[in-house]
Order: structure tokens, then sequence, then C-alpha cells
């Protein structure tokens, strides 16, 4: 750990603390006086809403964004990052949500990028040493001379840490840390962080929204709203409940008050469906399900595990391998998407982004995503806009979008609002089926809740919702029937009041259970 | 940059309005002419005289003018076949290829009626012409196809194949014109039979009627795009194809109509140029020269931003340009090419421009320094 300017650090030092920063951009105030400071030896999670001003923060600590105003110390001494590069020269370390590793490169040789001792001749043997060294110390197994594209996201992470580690890192920052991994590779990723704290190091989670983590692992936890910090306290003093007021600035109600919906007719029969994955292997493998009229029927799996093509089938942008589809009596193995949307099946894509809006089209324009083929806006090959325009109004108002009116663009959006659009132009089609894959994935407390309470509306309305979700608590606490997907199956099909998170969860990691549980 | 109390500043712009994106291609226009003026100031040339004889030349003067407006419905079509691909995201570099089809295919349907030259025909020009039209469009089309179809359905880059299409239908021209040619010329000159004086596409006003389905083309797509289902599915498609997907807009479907409909337009101006221009009434030995014109529609398409009534305009300046540039290079002696530079030069300073369609300059007050220390508010 070559170049902290203070060596000896001892347990219960302050060695980061940023002192009134602010940060301005055209039109929103990110960061608006914002303290904050971390010991040695503390994990110190920073919490809040997406557009609280975290990556902001973050950045501003990585040296990534000079602030406006304010100070940033090290050990006391007052610094000046003009990037990266002055930030892990001082001993910070960060771990990317969305990791910065080259893919076709090993382990190795990934930490070892960037690294100074890496400039000139390469002393892998001795590297090896000292990073298995590490690795020890703090629970990672990792083969060192594996290529990172071969790697699980959990085992990226450990790379990204690793990295962070050998390049002599004494503040870990790290964001959404347990977002995207499954749920042994968190225990495991809490248990090194544990770890890593009692020997010292000073961590900085940026974490969203699961507030069970905050509460299971950190010391201290700051609060973000709008730019502001709201609270900041010791973790023991904390409660869920407690935390989601003071993000949200208001109760939110996590329960999801679910009334019991009674089941009508069948609405989509699938039988040993099958599909290939873009590689062309077999990633849907003889999934049989129904779902009826007033279910909810949720698929609980870690990505990867086949939700992709299960979706894009049942949707028409992937020709299955084998199987049936039948949706109300009517075979629909070979509809095109098209045909599936008049049909009344109503698709809901995890990527809000590139597949669920339109990036440089008006709201109303977004709107027309689901309208341009409806025989009601349409008359000879016209559409019509000023229809379609009314319609976008009122789903605003329903929706409570935040946004100045029909036509902005859907860019300017933020993620939350942006799917609070995607679902009303599909639910507002009154569909038979729902599919929501991922449907709050990356949104902040209120737009979570939001979105599952419409899903539950739909239900009430007679449809039939199928929901893919990595969320355990969400697919738990939404669906009549639960289906865990272990590599292209679904390794069991339990009604929602027997599945629990151990039971569901052990079969998303591929644990074969007793059907009694 | 700080300038006394000023400061200059770019800005991003929120939104670019329509008389905003003229202001600026307008003042594009005049920085090239300006740049353009050291070229005649080096050749010793007063460079107001020059401009002058290649404005009135071009828009005023009697024989200078019809030129320029057979030139501009030659573009717009051209600009025509460009932008409705491009709206699907897509490039059509191949309005050459579809224009030299459909030129072929307006003499192929003379051929087969057993038309040619010195040939007195009792068919009636009424269904002869309207013939000729639509084999031109279908041929285009059908040669657009090919790269649309391609595109679609193995998504092979569809800058490639209407390029090659480009080379393979150039030569296919010469084939058939050049001497042994089914369309040669009897005088074997290395062009095709002339059009039969009664098979002349009609004037109004000294103009062919082609006119009339340039800018007709110009307004429908325009239209199309703002208001149709189909306008709004190339759109989609254009500006995200998975979204269009998810949309259920077909892959497939999408780049095989804007390559259709293009190549169509295209074909048109292959109709236009050999067989409505008074005076050529054939497919002429340098039709090659014609097929580089055909590029000035991607210039003028990228120009206009993909809304054809902004192309009109576009058109009418770069066919106006094409017309004066030569003939003052003839009246002032100068050296070859004055004409394509004068058009390179304005297309670098309208893309340059373009800069500022999504950046603006401002210019603000730099606020005094903040003096009120130690005052509590």
């Amino acid at each position: 750990m070559t170049s902290v300017p203070n060596q000896e650090i001892k347990r219960g030092d302050t060695v980061l603390e940023a002192r009134g920063i602010t940060k301005r951009f055209p039109g929103v105030v990110a960061n608006d006086g914002v303290n904050f400071d971390i010991k040695a030896g503390e994990i110190h999670a920073i919490l809040g809403e997406n557009g609280a001003g975290k990556t902001t923060l973050m950045k501003i600590l990585f040296g990534e964004y000079l602030p406006d105003e304010g100070e940033i110390f090290i050990t006391g001494q007052p610094v000046n990052f003009r990037s990266c590069l002055d930030a892990i020269d001082m001993g910070i370390g960060m771990v990317h949500q969305h990791r910065k590793l080259i893919p076709a490169h090993s382990v190795i040789e990934n930490i070892l990028l960037g690294h100074p001792r890496a400039g000139g001749i390469l002393n892998l043997k001795r590297a090896e040493t000292e990073i298995l060294e590490i690795c020890d110390k703090y629970g990672f197994s990792i083969d060192l001379n594996t290529k990172v594209w071969q790697l699980s996201e959990g085992e990226k992470q450990v790379v990204e840490i690793l990295k962070a580690l050998y390049r002599g890192a004494e503040i870990l920052i790290m964001d959404e840390p347990t977002s995207a991994l499954a749920p042994t590779e968190t225990e495991k990723l809490l248990e090194s962080i544990k770890a890593m704290s009692r020997d010292d190091l000073a961590i900085v989670p940026f974490i969203t929204h699961k507030l069970p983590i905050v509460l299971a692992i950190s010391d201290r936890v700051t609060v973000l709203r709008r730019g502001k910090v709201v609270a900041s306290m010791d973790t023991d003093q904390a409660t869920e409940t407690s935390l989601a007021i003071e993000m949200v600035g208001r109760e939110v109600i996590f329960r999801i008050e679910k009334t019991a919906v009674d089941v009508g007719e069948t609405i989509l029969q699938v039988d040993n469906l099958s599909a290939l994955s873009d590689k062309g292997l077999k990633a849907l493998d003889e999934v049989s399900f129904t779902i009826k009229e007033g279910e909810i029927f949720g698929v609980a799996g870690i990505a990867g595990n086949g939700q992709q093509e299960l979706v894009e089938v049942l949707a028409g942008l992937r020709n299955s391998a084998g199987g049936k589809v039948v949706l109300d009596g009517k075979d629909i193995t070979h509809a095109n998407s098209l045909e599936r949307w008049e049909l009344g099946i109503g698709y809901i894509p995890a990527d809000r982004i590139n597949v669920g809006s339109i990036a440089d089209f008006s709201l109303v324009e977004n709107t027309a995503m689901n309208y341009f083929f409806d025989p009601r806006y349409l008359q000879r090959g016209t559409l019509n806009y000023s229809k379609l325009r009314d319609l976008t109004t009122e789903m605003i108002a329903q929706y409570n979008v935040a946004t100045p009116g029909p036509d902005t663009t859907a860019k300017s959006l933020s993620g939350g609002n942006l799917q609070k659009v995607i679902l009303a132009r599909v639910l507002s089609r009154k569909p038979r089926l729902v599919i929501a894959h991922l449907p709050t994935q990356g949104l902040d407390v209120g737009a979570t809740e939001f979105v599952r309470n419409q899903l539950i509306e739909a239900q009430k309305e007679k449809a039939g919702v199928l929901l893919i979700s990595e969320d355990l608590d969400e697919v738990l606490s939404l669906s009549d029937r639960v289906a865990p997907i272990y590599e292209g199956r679904f390794m069991d099909i339990i009604p929602g009041n027997q599945a629990k998170r151990e039971n569901v969860g052990a079969m998303c990691a591929g644990i074969e259970l007793e059907a009694d549980v | 940059m700080r300038i006394g109390s000023h400061e200059i500043k770019l800005e991003r712009r929120e939104s670019l309005r329509g008389w905003q994106a003229a202001s600026i291609s307008i003042l594009a226009i005049i920085v090239a002419l300006i740049l353009f003026s050291l070229i005649f100031i080096f050749a010793g040339k007063n460079p107001f005289t020059a401009y002058r004889e290649i404005f009135s030349y071009s828009f005023v003067n009697p024989f200078g003018l019809p030129l320029t407006i057979n030139r501009f419905i030659f573009l717009l079509l051209c600009t025509c076949a460009f932008i409705v691909p491009y709206r699907a995201g897509l490039w059509n570099i191949g309005m050459t290829g579809q224009l030299y089809a459909g030129s072929l295919a307006a003499y192929a349907v003379l051929y087969a009626l057993g038309i040619g030259e010195s040939t007195v025909t009792h068919l009636t020009p009424w269904v002869i012409i309207p013939l000729m039209l639509l084999g031109a469009a279908v041929a285009g089309g059908f040669i657009g196809s090919i790269a649309g179809y391609f595109k679609g359905r193995f998504n092979v880059n569809e800058i490639v194949v209407t390029m090659m299409l480009n080379f393979i239908t150039f030569w296919l021209v010469s084939f058939m014109i050049k001497e042994g040619g089914p369309f040669m010329n009897p005088g074997g000159r290395g062009e095709s039979f002339e059009l039969p004086p009664t098979l002349h596409a009609p004037l109004l006003w000294d103009v062919p009627f082609t006119l009339i389905i340039a800018l007709g083309a110009a307004i429908l797509l325009y239209y199309m795009f703002a208001r149709t289902k189909l306008g709004y599915q190339i759109r989609a498609y254009g500006k995200n194809p998975a979204a269009a997907s998810y949309a259920g807009i077909s892959k497939l479907r999408i780049p095989v109509e804007v390559f259709v409909m293009g190549g169509a337009l295209a074909g048109l101006a292959g109709y236009h140029y050999f067989a409505a221009v008074p005076g050529v009434y054939k497919i002429a030995r340098n039709y090659g020269y014609f097929g580089d014109l055909a590029f000035y529609g991607i210039i003028c398409g990228l120009i206009s931003q993909g809304n054809p009534i902004a192309a009109i305009p576009v058109a009418f300046l770069f066919g106006g340009l094409s017309i004066g540039g030569r003939f003052v290079q003839g009246k002032l002696g100068m050296s070859f090419g004055i004409d394509y530079a004068l058009l390179g030069v304005l297309m670098i300073t309208l893309v340059a421009f373009q800069f500022f369609y999504r950046y603006k300059v401002v210019w603000v007050r730099v606020q005094e320094e903040k003096l009120d220390v130690g005052i509590p508010h």
C-alpha cells in the first residue's frame, strides 16, 4: 500500500472527509453542500434514490468531476483531484457497477493494467503471489488466469476489488455492490467486505434501494435526497422504514396490498417451449406453464438463465426451437410480434432505453409505438396524432409522470418516469397478457412501489401477468405462483403461499429440493 | 472566451426551430461564397463580377434558368431517393444505379413497342409516356429492392450493395447503348436512339412536367413522414431498430419498402434527364456525368436533414450553381472544374455549419465578482 500520504493510519482515524461539496449542472444542483466523512475500518453506506446525487458525489470523490464548491481532505490534508489517477494515487479505489474490465484479457492482466509496476517488465510470478495473498486474506477465490469474459458478474466484481486493493487502495468506493449478484454471491461479498473493514480499510458502498443490505453491513449510513444530506446516523439506530422515509421524503408502504383475485379462464398455455440463445445454444429447455385470468405468474432467477429468451419467444421476437404457445385457445407459436400485440399481449421489456422507447421521439410518438396499428387511431393509413396526443396527456396525468408535456422527448425523462410512460402505454391497451420483464430494475423506491401496484391493478382487471424478475422479494410478494428458473428450466412451480426466500432462492441457484417445504 | 466584461460561450441547443435551421444554412451559404471568392481573386478575377455572372445566368437568364430548373428536378428526385432510406437510418448510395436502371427501362418500353429512331408511331403518347414513367419507377425500385432485401433478410450493409449496383448498371447502360447494343443509335455515336418527337415529355412553360412529379414527391414524402402509419414505422425503425421490432414493425419490410420507394424516385430522375429534358431525349454518351451528379442528392439530403420540403431550396441552389459555375468557367476563361469546386466548398461549409444546429453561441455578461462579503442576508 504505497502512496497514501500518512502511513500510520489507526483504526478510527478519519481517512476521508468531504466538506460542503456543491456541484451544479445546467438546471440542477446535483450536490448541495454535502458533508461526508469516513474512518478507517468503517463501512459507511450512502443511500439515495436515482437522481439524489449519489453518482455525482461518487465521481467527485473519485476525481472524475471537480466540485464547484467544497473541499476534500485525505487524512486531514486538503487534496485537489484533477483526474481519477490523482484519486487512485491517494489510495482511493473504485468498484464500478458497470465493470471496467477488458473481457478478452485474463484476470491477472486486468488487475495489473494501469498498475505503476506494470509499466516496464512484468513480474507475473511476484504479482500472482501478492494477489493470491490478498485473496486469502479476504476470502476471495478466483483463478487468475481465466479470461474475464468467462466470469460471472460476482467474479468480475471480485476482479475490480482486487484491482483496487492491489493498487494500494485504503478507501474503497463501491457502486451498487450487490446489484447483479446472485444471492449466494451477495453473501460471500458481504463477508469479504466485513473482512476488509476489519483490516482497517474504509469502505463506502453507494446503494439505491437495497435497504436490508445497508442494515446488514454498514456501520454508518448517510441518506441523500435531491443533492442534500438529509440524514446521517449510526446504522444500529436506523430501521428499514426510517431509512425509506428519509430517502423518499414520505412513508412508503413496503407491503404490497394484494387482494385475492378470482382466477378465471386460462389465457396463456405454454407447452414444452424451447429456444436458442444468440450464440445458438439451448437457452430455454422445454418449459411448460399456464397463466389464468387474474393471476400473476412470477419467474424468479438470476439473469442469463433463459429469461430473456422466454420473454422474446412469447413476444414474437425470437423463433422458438420447439414447443407450442397458445393464447386464448389460439395457437400463436408462429405469430409475429405485431399479431401478438393485436391479440392482446402487452410486453414491458427489461431494457427501457434501447428497446422499450425511442429516445429521440416525443412522448406522443412513443405512445404510438403501441397504437400505430390500432384502427381507433388510424384513418386510411394516416395516424391521428391529435388523438394520440390526448391519450398521452391523459396517461401523463394518470401516472403522474414528471415531464413538461407530451411533446418532450423520451430521452429527457428519468428512468422511473420513462418506465411509467412505457407501463401506461402498454397497460392502456388493456392487454389480456402482460409480460413484465425486470419492471422495477434500477428504479427508486417510489417508482418501484408505483410499478408494482400497477401490475396488481392489471391483475384485478382480469389480465394474466407474467412477471420475470431477479428481485426475489418482488417475485415473492407479487406472485400467485412462482417458478424458479435455472439454466433454461423451471425447477418447480410453487404456489405463492408456499414460496419462501429459502426454497425459491435455493432453486434459483440450481439446487433441487423436495416438493414439500 | 472573454472579451471585456462579456464572455462568448457555446451552449447546447435544447431544440432547433425551422427558421433557425434555415438562417444557419443561409449564413453558411454566404460564408461559402466569401471563401470561394478567394479562388476568383487568386485567378485574377473580380469575385463580384463572377458571382453576378453565376447568379444571373443560373437564376435569371432565359437560357440559364431552364437549365437550372432541369438540374433542380433531377437533383430533387435524387435527394428524395436518398431521404426515404435515410429516414429509416439506411444509406442509399445507389441513386446512380437506380437512375440508370430507370432510364434503361423507359427506353425498353419503346424498344418493346418497336419504336426506334425515325419510327413514326401511331400509339398515343398518353399511353406510352405513363408506361415509360412506370417502367422507370419499377426498374429503379427493383434495383433498390435488392439492397433493401439483403439488408432486411441478412443484414448486409446497404452502402456496399447499392454502390456495387452502381457499377453493374453503369456497364449495363454502356452495353445497351454502345455500338451493337439493342438501344444503340443508328448513327453509332455511343448513345441511345432518340425519342421520337411525339413522345417528348410535355412542357409547361418550357419546363418538363416532371417538375410536378418532383415537387409532388417532396410534398407527399413530407406528409408521409409527418402523418402516416408507414412514415411513422420508417422513422421508428430509423431511430431505434430494436424498439421498432419490439413494437411489431417488421425489420424485413421496412428496408425493402424504403429502398423500393427511393429507387423508384431515382428511376424517375433517370426518366427525367434522358427522356424529358429538352435537347437531350436520349441516353447521352456522357450519362456517367449525370450519374455523378446524382451523388449531390446525398449532400442535399444531409443538408436538409432528411426533410423533403427543406430539400427543395437546397436542390434548387445546387442545381443552379452547377449550371452557373460551368458557365462562368467558360465566360471568364477560367480553368476546368470551377463548378465542382464551388459545389464542394458550399457542401463542406454547409456540413460544417451543422455544428450550429446542435450548439449556439451566446454572448453573456460576466457576473460581477461577489462583493457582498460579510453582509448578512
